[in-house]
Order: structure tokens, then sequence, then C-alpha cells
């Protein structure tokens, strides 16, 4: 089997290092991308779709129907991650030692076969590998993080006037959540943004990418066309552009944020959930 | 040459002589805890320094957009102030719940 994997690889190799001699030579200006491609998207973006910024115009604009499935590709890599890793509870597993820890004192309660202790707001559950966060960390990262994810939204509502996006945005966000699971315990990343929320927003911004080029294709043009807006959003074909843009970026800044949050989770806990690896 | 220039200099001079403290300490010092001393310490001086020079210099033509840029700069010092110190106490606690002891005097370099 792996004999038969090495030689797909090499002969897959090969047939690609054939192709690439094809490829027209490196910065070639008579190459079919200089002479009218690139020189339009320089010249008639502003007019077409009144956003500065031409790598978003590109992006989110003339290929999104590319953008569209790379939004689609890290959605499935968060729910490969979650399929290979998660582990849940099994029935004929033992029942579950918990431990409860009361905030004020510290004094930690174990409770054995599968007891539960009503939710309250002195106690806490923790995990058996817990250890105390230290409190300059949590403080530090508390001021931090509502900056962080306020800068996280700027660089998704500018990226049509500066660099940023739906992509480097959701990362931003992402890790503004991760960080709360460093400083202070997983448990608590996941109690304010708990597994269920994840996979929901992941799967849902791809949809508000892919619903908003259906929603053009119902307006009676092309898939993801979103001059088509016009009429919704009463404004010009050209500004409409502008704002579907913006939409299929919040989409993909939403996949992007649940994604991170996800792979993090199941990665640093080994699939438990739980503390420590 | 007005004021404003010999102000920035100092201040841009300075920040450079910190940070220059701070990569020779990283290299210098004998072990893992007084390495991150000047990585904590030097940088965020160096860079608060660096970064009032820029913010000065950026108001040179003064106005209202030149004022946002300089406050977006102090921003920077501000964040830098807050998480660089955080970040290397966070290192050195991790060091020391894995049990790594501090360096004494008469030890060999590690």
């Amino acid at each position: 089997m792996k004999i038969i994997g090495l030689i797909i690889t090499v002969v897959t190799g090969a047939l690609l290092f054939y192709a690439a001699g094809d490829f027209p030579a490196w910065s070639d200006p008579a190459s079919p991308a200089s002479t009218y491609l690139s020189p339009h998207f320089i010249e008639k973006t502003m007019e077409e779709t009144s956003v500065p910024n031409i790598v978003t115009a590109v992006l989110a604009d003339y290929r999104s129907f590319d953008t569209m499935f790379e939004t689609a590709v890290i959605f499935s890599a968060g729910v490969v991650c979650f399929f290979l890793l998660r582990i849940s509870r099994r029935e004929d597993e033992e029942p579950e030692t918990r431990y409860y820890r009361h905030v004020l004192t510290g004094v930690t309660i174990q409770l054995k076969e599968g007891h539960k202790m009503p939710p309250s707001a002195d106690f806490e559950r923790i995990d058996s590998m817990w250890t105390p966060p230290d409190l300059i960390i949590k403080t530090g990262c508390r001021l931090l993080i509502p900056f962080v994810q306020l800068f996280g939204l700027y660089v998704i509502a500018h990226g049509h006037h500066s660099p940023g996006g739906g992509f480097q945005g959701g990362v931003i966000l992402g890790a503004s959540v991760i960080l709360l699971a460093i400083s202070h315990d997983l448990r608590t990343a996941v109690r304010r943004m708990s597994e269920k929320l994840i996979g929901i927003l992941c799967a849902a911004g791809v949809l508000i990418y892919a619903c908003t080029g259906a929603l053009c294709l119902l307006l009676k043009l092309n898939f993801l066309d979103y001059s088509a807006l016009a009429g919704i959003l009463h404004v010009d074909p050209i500004t409409a552009r502008s704002h579907g843009i913006l939409m299929v970026e919040i989409g993909v800044g939403i996949a992007v944020l649940a994604t991170m949050i996800w792979i993090y989770n199941n990665i640093s806990s080994a699939g438990r959930y739980r503390q420590g690896l | 040459m007005d004021i404003m220039n010999i102000i920035v200099c100092v201040l841009l001079f300075s920040g450079l002589f910190f940070l220059t403290g701070g990569a020779v300490g990283i290299l210098r010092f004998p072990d893992f805890y007084s390495r991150l001393h000047p990585a904590g310490k030097l940088d965020t001086l160096g860079s608060f320094l660096a970064m009032t020079a820029f913010a000065l210099f950026n108001l040179h033509h003064f106005s209202l957009g030149a004022l946002l840029t300089s406050l977006k700069i102090l921003l920077i010092v501000v964040f830098i102030f807050l998480a660089s110190p955080t970040a290397t106490h966070g290192i050195v606690d991790a060091g020391v719940r894995a049990g790594l002891a501090p360096w004494t005097k008469g030890e060999k370099r590690r």
C-alpha cells in the first residue's frame, strides 16, 4: 500500500513538473495575465466595484467563486479535526469523577460515580489536571481581549480600504477566544463558546456566502454577481457590488473564527475537552 | 534644525540604546530566567521611546489626519506595554512550574 502511494506521488509530481514547463515565464510581459487581466483589474476596479483595495475586489468579487470554496476548505478542515480527534464518553466507561472548586476559598470537592452538583455561583467545575491560572496573566488578557476583538471587527469591515478582510479578521477574532482559553482554562472558553455554537457558526459562515450568491441567482443575474442586490439594498449596482463584498466577507469571518476555535479546542485537549494533554 | 527634531533624535537614539542593550542581554546572560529579563524590560522601554519619537516626527506637518496616525502609534505603545511584560511573566511562570531551577553564581552558563 505504501509503495502504491509512493508511485502515485512520484508520478503526479513528475506530471506537475512536466506541465510547469508550459507556464509563461516569470513576469513575462506578453503572457495573457499581464496583457489584459492585470491592466483590467488595475484600471477598472474602482469604477466597476467602487472598492479602493484591488486585492479585496479580485478576491471577493471577480474571483468570488474561488473564495467560496476556499471558505468551504476551511470549514472542512474544522470538521475533519472534529471527526478525527473528538472523543465523546462511551456508555461502557466507568462513571466520571467530577471535581468542583469553591471559587472564594479554593477548596475542591471530589464527587465519584457520576454524581453531579447543581449549578451554583459559588462552585466551578474543574478538571483533574487543573492548575490555578495566574492573576497577572488573567488580568492582562482580560484587558487585551476586548481590544483584540474590536481590531478583528475593524479588519473585517475595513477590508475594502486597507489590507484585511474576512480571513484575517476571522483569525484575529478566533485568536481572542483562544487567548481566553490559554489565560484561564479550556472550560471557561467552552462556557463562553460552546461546541454546538462553534459548529453552527462554522457552517453558518459558509452558508452566508453561498446564500449571497444564490440570492443574486434568484434576482435573475449570475451566481455571486452582486449588482443584482441593487434592488434590495436601494443603491446603484456599483455600490451594491461593494456591499456584496462586505456580506461575503462577514460570512468568511464567521467561518474562520469558528474553525480556529474548533481546531484549537480539539487539538489542545486531544479531543477530550479537558485541561491538559 | 528646530527643537522638535532634536527631541525626536534624542528619543530615537535612547530607544535604540535600550533595544541594543536588550539584544546584548539576551545573548550574554547565563540562563533562561535572566535572559527573559532584558527581553521583557528593555524591549518594552526601547519600543516605547522609539514609537514616541515616530509619533512626534509624524506631527511635523500638523493636521487632523497626522494627529490620528500619531494617536494610533501611541496605542501600539499602550498594547506593547500591556502585552510584553505579561507574556514574559507567563513564560517565567511556565519555567517555574516545569521545575527549572534558576542559575546561581559559580555555575556554568546554560
